[in-house]
C-alpha cells in the first residue's frame, strides 16, 4: 500500500539547468528527424499516428487538464479536419499544405461557436452537450452524403512529396506530422506555463475567484475550447494523409474516449505528458489486440479507471520521481541562479566554480 | 392524422423507455452530483444477464428480475469500490473519467463475453396487435409504459412515504447534517446507485426485443436518455419521466415529418433539445436552480 501512497504524489516540475534542457530538447529532434530515414513504412506510420495524437493532445489537455473542462466532443472536430483535408484535396484539387491553416480556422470557427453557449455551462453539462456531439458525428458525416461519400468513405492519394527531396510518402508525411507537432507543443507549452497558464489554473481550481480577480472566464475558456478545437482539426488533417482513408465509423465516441485516455494516462496539465499518452494510445491496444478485438476498449476502460486511482497524475509523475533526484543534483538549475542572485552573487560564477 | 397518432403512440412508449433510463440518471446525479456515462453500458449489461438467465432455461419474468437484481448489487458495488473513495476529491473530473472508464470496460466486456453479433431477445408479452380508433398499439409497447408507471409509483412511494426513502432525499440535499443525525449516507448512496442500476436494467430489456441485444445497442438511446434528464432537470425524477416522453414524441414527429431529418438523423434533435436547454434554462423543467458562492 505504501508503494500506492508514493505514486498518488503529485510530483514537482523537474528543473533542469537550460544548457541540459536544451541540448535534452535538440537530441530528441534529432533522433525523431533520422528516425525515418531508416525504418520500414509501417513503423512510420505508427511513429506518424503518435504525432497525430501529440497534435490533439495538446489542445485537448490545455482545455481539460489546465482548464478543467471536459471534452469528449473533440473527435468531432478531428473528423471536421479529416473530412475538409479529404474533400478539398480530393475532390477539388486544393494544394494539400493549405488544409492546415484551413482547418485551423475552420475548426477554430466551429469550436468558438459550439463552445459561445456551451461553455457558460457547469463542467458537467459541458461533458453532455460535447458527449452528444461525439455520438451524433457519424451520424452527421452520413447525412452529408452528398459531400462525404456517406459509408463508403474516401480514399486520399495527396500529400506526395516533392521531387527534389527524394523522400518516399510515408517520411514525407512524418515530417510533416513532426513539424505540426513541434509547432504545436511550442505554442501551447507557451500558453500553458506563462501567464495564461495560471490564469486558465485559476479557472480550473476557482472559477468565481479567478473571475473576480479580473479573469474574463468565459471569454478564455470558449477561446481555449477554440483552439484545442482547432488543433484537432489540423491533427484530423494530418491523420487524413497518415491513414489515406476517412470513414464515418473511425470518429465515434471510441476515438474521444482514446483522446481522453491519452491526457490521462499522460498525466492531465502538463505537456510533455502528453506524448506518453499518445505512445500508449497508438502501441498498446496494437499489443492487447492479439488477445481479443474488444481488447482495445479494455485496455482503454481499464486504464482510465487503474490511472485515476493508481498514478492520478499520469506517466510524466512517475518520470519526475525517478528523474527528479538525480537532476536536482546537477549544477546550475534556475534554483541555483535564483538562490545565488539574491545572494548577490554572479549567478554564472557559480555555474563555473562548481 | 392517422400518421400522426401512430407517430405519437410510438413516440410515447420511447419516451417512457428514455424517462427510464434517464430517472436512473437522475438517481445518480442526485445521490452523487455526478452524471454517471456508464448508465447506459450498465443498462445493456444488466440485459445480457436476463438474456442469459433465459438461455439457462429462466422464465423470461424471472430472467428479468434476476439480472435486476444483479444490475442493483452491480450499481451498488460500482459505488462502494468506484465512486466513494473519490468522492472527497475538489473537483469531479476524477468520477467522470472513471464513468468514462467504466463505460468502455462494460462495453468491450460485453463484446467478449458474449460476441457483438446482435441477439434476438424475447419481448415480456406477445399477442395480437392492439388497435384503438385509428392506432395500431403492440401489447409490448403497453407493457412498457405500464411497467414504467409501476416502477415510477413505486419510486414515489419510496422516497415520499417510507424512513428509507427519508433517509437518502435527507443524504442526497443535505450530506453533513443527514449525517449527523445518524443517516448512513455511504449506504443511501449505494441505494441510489443500485435502484438506477435496476431500472436500467429492466429499461433495457424492454428495450431489447426492438433494438436486438449487442453491445452497442444503447447508444442512441443514451443521447435521447440524456436530453430527457437535461429537459426535465438533472436532479428531478418527475422532470426526468416527462421529459423522456417529449424527447420520445419529438424525436419520433421530428423524424416523420421533417424530411431533412429523417429516420437516420433524428439523434441530432436530442443534441439540439440538450444545447438548447441548457442555452436557455439550464435547470431544465422541474430542476432547482443553482447559485454559486465563494
Amino acid at each position: 500500500m505504501r508503494i500506492v501512497e508514493l505514486l498518488r504524489q503529485p510530483r514537482a516540475e523537474l528543473d533542469p539547468p537550460r544548457w541540459l534542457a536544451r541540448s535534452t530538447v535538440a537530441l530528441v529532434i534529432l533522433m525523431a528527424a533520422v528516425a525515418p530515414l531508416m525504418s520500414a513504412p509501417y513503423v512510420n506510420f505508427d511513429r506518424s499516428m503518435v504525432l497525430v495524437y501529440v497534435v490533439v493532445g495538446l489542445g485537448l489537455n490545455l482545455l481539460t487538464g489546465n482548464t478543467g473542462q471536459i471534452s469528449l466532443g473533440h473527435g468531432f472536430f478531428f473528423a471536421v479536419g479529416a473530412y475538409l483535408s479529404a474533400v478539398l484535396v480530393e475532390n477539388h484539387d486544393v494544394p494539400y499544405l493549405l488544409l492546415f491553416p484551413v482547418a485551423f480556422v475552420v475548426c477554430y470557427l466551429i469550436g468558438y461557436l459550439f463552445g459561445l453557449p456551451a461553455l457558460r455551462l457547469h463542467g458537467l453539462q459541458l461533458a453532455l452537450a460535447t458527449l452528444g456531439l461525439a455520438l451524433v458525428t457519424p451520424a452527421v458525416i452520413k447525412r452529408f452524403e452528398h459531400v462525404t461519400d456517406g459509408q463508403a468513405g474516401i480514399n486520399i492519394a495527396g500529400a506526395e512529396p516533392p521531387a527534389f527531396t527524394g523522400l518516399e510518402r510515408d517520411q514525407w508525411v512524418y515530417y510533416l506530422c513532426l513539424v505540426v507537432a513541434s509547432l504545436a507543443y511550442l505554442v501551447v507549452r507557451r500558453l500553458a506555463t506563462g501567464r495564461i497558464g495560471r490564469s486558465l489554473i485559476g479557472i480550473r481550481d476557482y472559477e468565481a475567484v479567478a473571475t473576480t480577480l479580473g479573469v474574463p472566464a468565459t471569454r478564455t475558456k470558449t477561446t481555449v475550447f477554440a483552439l484545442s478545437a482547432a488543433l484537432a482539426g489540423v491533427g484530423g488533417v494530418l491523420y487524413s494523409f497518415v491513414v489515406q482513408y476517412v470513414g464515418p465509423e473511425a470518429f465515434g465516441l471510441p476515438l474521444a474516449i482514446a483522446f481522453i485516455t491519452m491526457i490521462v494516462i499522460g498525466g492531465l496539465g502538463t505537456v510533455p505528458g502528453v506524448v506518453f499518452g499518445a505512445f500508449f494510445v497508438q502501441y498498446v491496444p496494437q499489443w492487447t489486440a492479439e488477445i481479443n478485438q474488444s481488447a482495445a476498449g479494455m485496455t482503454y476502460g481499464a486504464a482510465l479507471i487503474v490511472f485515476i486511482f493508481v498514478l492520478p497524475y499520469g506517466v510524466i509523475s512517475l518520470v519526475r520521481w525517478a528523474l527528479g533526484p538525480l537532476v536536482s543534483r546537477i549544477p546550475g538549475t534556475r534554483r541555483d541562479i535564483r538562490r545565488a542572485t539574491r545572494a548577490g552573487e554572479d549567478p554564472r560564477e557559480l555555474v563555473v566554480s562548481r | 392524422m392517422d400518421v400522426f397518432l401512430q407517430q405519437l403512440a410510438d413516440g410515447l412508449m420511447w419516451g417512457a423507455l428514455y424517462g427510464a433510463f434517464a430517472l436512473s440518471i437522475v438517481l445518480v446525479y442526485r445521490a452523487s452530483g455526478i452524471v454517471n456515462f456508464a448508465q447506459g453500458e450498465m443498462a445493456m449489461f444488466s440485459a445480457f444477464f436476463a438474456w442469459q438467465f433465459h438461455q439457462w432455461g429462466a422464465p423470461l419474468y424471472l430472467a428479468v428480475l434476476g439480472a435486476m437484481v444483479v444490475a442493483f448489487l452491480g450499481g451498488a458495488a460500482a459505488e462502494r469500490v468506484l465512486i466513494r473513495p473519490l468522492a472527497s476529491a475538489p473537483n469531479h473530473m476524477p468520477l467522470v473519467i472513471i464513468t468514462l472508464g467504466l463505460m468502455l470496460v462494460l462495453n468491450s466486456a460485453a463484446g467478449w463475453i458474449w460476441g457483438v453479433q446482435s441477439k434476438e431477445f424475447p419481448s415480456m408479452v406477445s399477442g395480437p396487435v392492439l388497435t384503438l380508433g385509428l392506432v395500431a398499439i403492440s401489447q409490448q409497447s403497453l407493457f412498457v409504459v405500464a411497467a414504467v408507471t409501476v416502477v415510477a409509483a413505486l419510486l414515489f412511494i419510496l422516497f415520499q412515504r417510507t424512513r428509507i426513502g427519508l433517509a437518502m432525499r435527507a443524504a442526497a440535499a443535505n450530506p453533513d447534517s443527514a449525517q449527523l443525525i445518524g443517516v448512513p449516507i455511504g449506504r443511501m448512496l449505494m441505494i441510489g446507485w443500485g435502484l438506477a442500476a435496476a431500472i436500467g436494467a429492466l429499461a433495457a430489456s424492454l428495450a431489447a426485443p426492438q433494438l436486438f441485444l449487442q453491445p452497442n445497442m444503447l447508444a442512441a438511446s443514451l443521447i435521447y436518455a440524456f436530453a430527457a434528464a437535461v429537459l426535465g432537470g438533472l436532479d428531478s425524477p418527475v422532470g426526468a419521466l416527462v421529459g423522456g416522453l417529449c424527447v420520445g414524441v419529438a424525436e419520433n414527429l421530428a423524424g416523420t415529418y421533417i424530411s431533412w431529418i429523417g429516420h437516420d438523423f433524428k439523434q441530432a434533435v436530442a443534441l439540439a433539445l440538450i444545447l438548447g436547454v441548457l442555452l436557455l434554462k439550464p435547470e431544465g423543467l422541474f430542476g432547482a436552480r443553482k447559485v454559486a458562492r465563494v
